[in-house]
């Protein structure tokens, strides 16, 4: 392994464990308080069947500890950062929506706009969060590239034990 | 490893953290129940930007007031949850007050004899609350205010369980509006004796 790879591959792990923590933690924190969830994600107007905003609300906060955990130890990576990917890109599209039409109805700049968008860190400047969420899906694509793999217990399922771990 | 490799393991896994989720929400004692309606009430569905932008409890109450009586409730203002508050009917149980917040928020301050039903999970509170709404001729309900609509939910709530719901006040100000107001706040559980008591002039026990 040279020094340039070397390096890519350290990357690989940070955005790994960056991602990881940081899904335990807005995962847990929704998970406390589903109900709080709830009444955010109602707001994004995706459904009004109960059972379907429930069974987000309820699912998605446990979904995303379970992939945060993953991507931590490094079991399956690349299969949960597609996950996680997958997670992202439409809630990202939510928060975008939404505050487009809250800048709309307010007449104030989106970057003006400020809300609580279920992200388990309360209230944000929207332009932030949109762009962290870019930062964390430009993240994703290191594992999803098959860097990371030190540290990591079970790097693929279909494969023996990762190399270099 | 190919993509069709990358689909297949995260198919796989997202199938097993799926299950993982749902079994992990139906343990916790926070979770939500699937099958119910949290938000009871067709006219309270918020739009994109509605729920954003009501920081302020002024603009709020005349939409709420139409929604509320539409759902046969009534909106309950500081100079009525004042009186209220003050009734001396309040101590012989025929006027009660309902805290819609969670455990968290009630511990940490609510209105002095306040009843707790967080209807996320009412199992815990109802044993307590239902039969005092019973007897009470007048019940204000309160969340924290502004864009909360929990006290909504709660009012519509003890109407479904029976509570005649010309009985029921929804008090949109909210414990924002009662804590900014300096008014009496109780600490930890209901009747707990732990009275933090502010003394602007006016306030609801003043006579």
């Amino acid at each position: 392994m040279n020094s340039k790879s070397r390096y890519l591959e350290y990357f690989g792990v940070a955005s790994r464990w960056i991602l990881g923590g940081l899904f335990i933690y807005t995962g847990w924190t929704k998970a406390m308080h589903p109900e709080i969830f709830l009444k955010v994600i109602r707001q994004y107007d995706i459904t009004t069947n109960p059972l379907i905003l429930n069974s987000i609300a309820a699912a998605l906060p446990w979904f995303e500890i379970y992939c945060g955990l993953l991507l931590l130890a490094g079991v399956a990576v690349r299969g949960a950062g597609l996950l996680v990917l997958l997670m992202l890109v439409p809630f990202t599209a939510a928060i975008f929506k939404r505050a487009l039409a809250v800048s709309n109805l307010q007449h104030i700049a989106l970057c003006a706009v400020r809300f609580d968008c279920g992200c388990g860190t309360g209230e944000v400047w929207i332009c932030r969060k949109l762009a962290e969420n870019l930062i964390l899906m430009a993240l994703t694509l290191l594992p999803l590239a098959g860097l990371g793999r030190l540290l990591s217990a079970r790097f693929t399922l279909g494969a023996p034990k990762a190399t270099g771990s | 490893m190919s993509f069709k490799a990358i689909f297949g393991e995260a198919l796989l896994i997202g199938i097993a953290g799926a299950i993982l989720a749902f079994g992990a929400n139906s343990i916790s004692r926070q979770g939500l129940k699937l099958n119910r309606n949290y938000f009871s009430g067709g006219a309270l569905s918020h739009s994109a930007g509605e729920a954003a932008v009501t920081s302020s409890s002024d603009a709020a109450p005349k939409s709420l007031a139409e929604r509320l009586r539409s759902e046969g409730l009534q909106l309950a203002d500081s100079n009525l949850v004042s009186r209220l508050y003050a009734d001396p009917n309040r101590e012989s149980g025929l006027v009660a007050f309902v805290d819609a917040r969670n455990d968290e928020h009630y511990q940490a301050g609510h209105v002095p004899g306040a009843y707790q039903l967080d209807h996320y999970h009412p199992e815990r509170y109802l044993e307590a609350v239902l039969p005092a709404c019973q007897v009470a001729q007048q019940i204000l309900v309160y969340c924290k205010g502004g864009a909360c609509e929990d006290s909504e939910q709660t009012a519509l709530f003890l109407r479904d369980a029976g509570v005649p719901s010309a009985r029921l006040f929804v008090y949109a100000g909210g414990f924002d509006e009662w804590s900014s107001n300096r008014w009496p706040v109780e600490i930890g559980e209901r009747n707990s004796g732990q009275i933090h008591e502010s003394q602007p002039a006016g306030h609801p026990g003043a006579k």
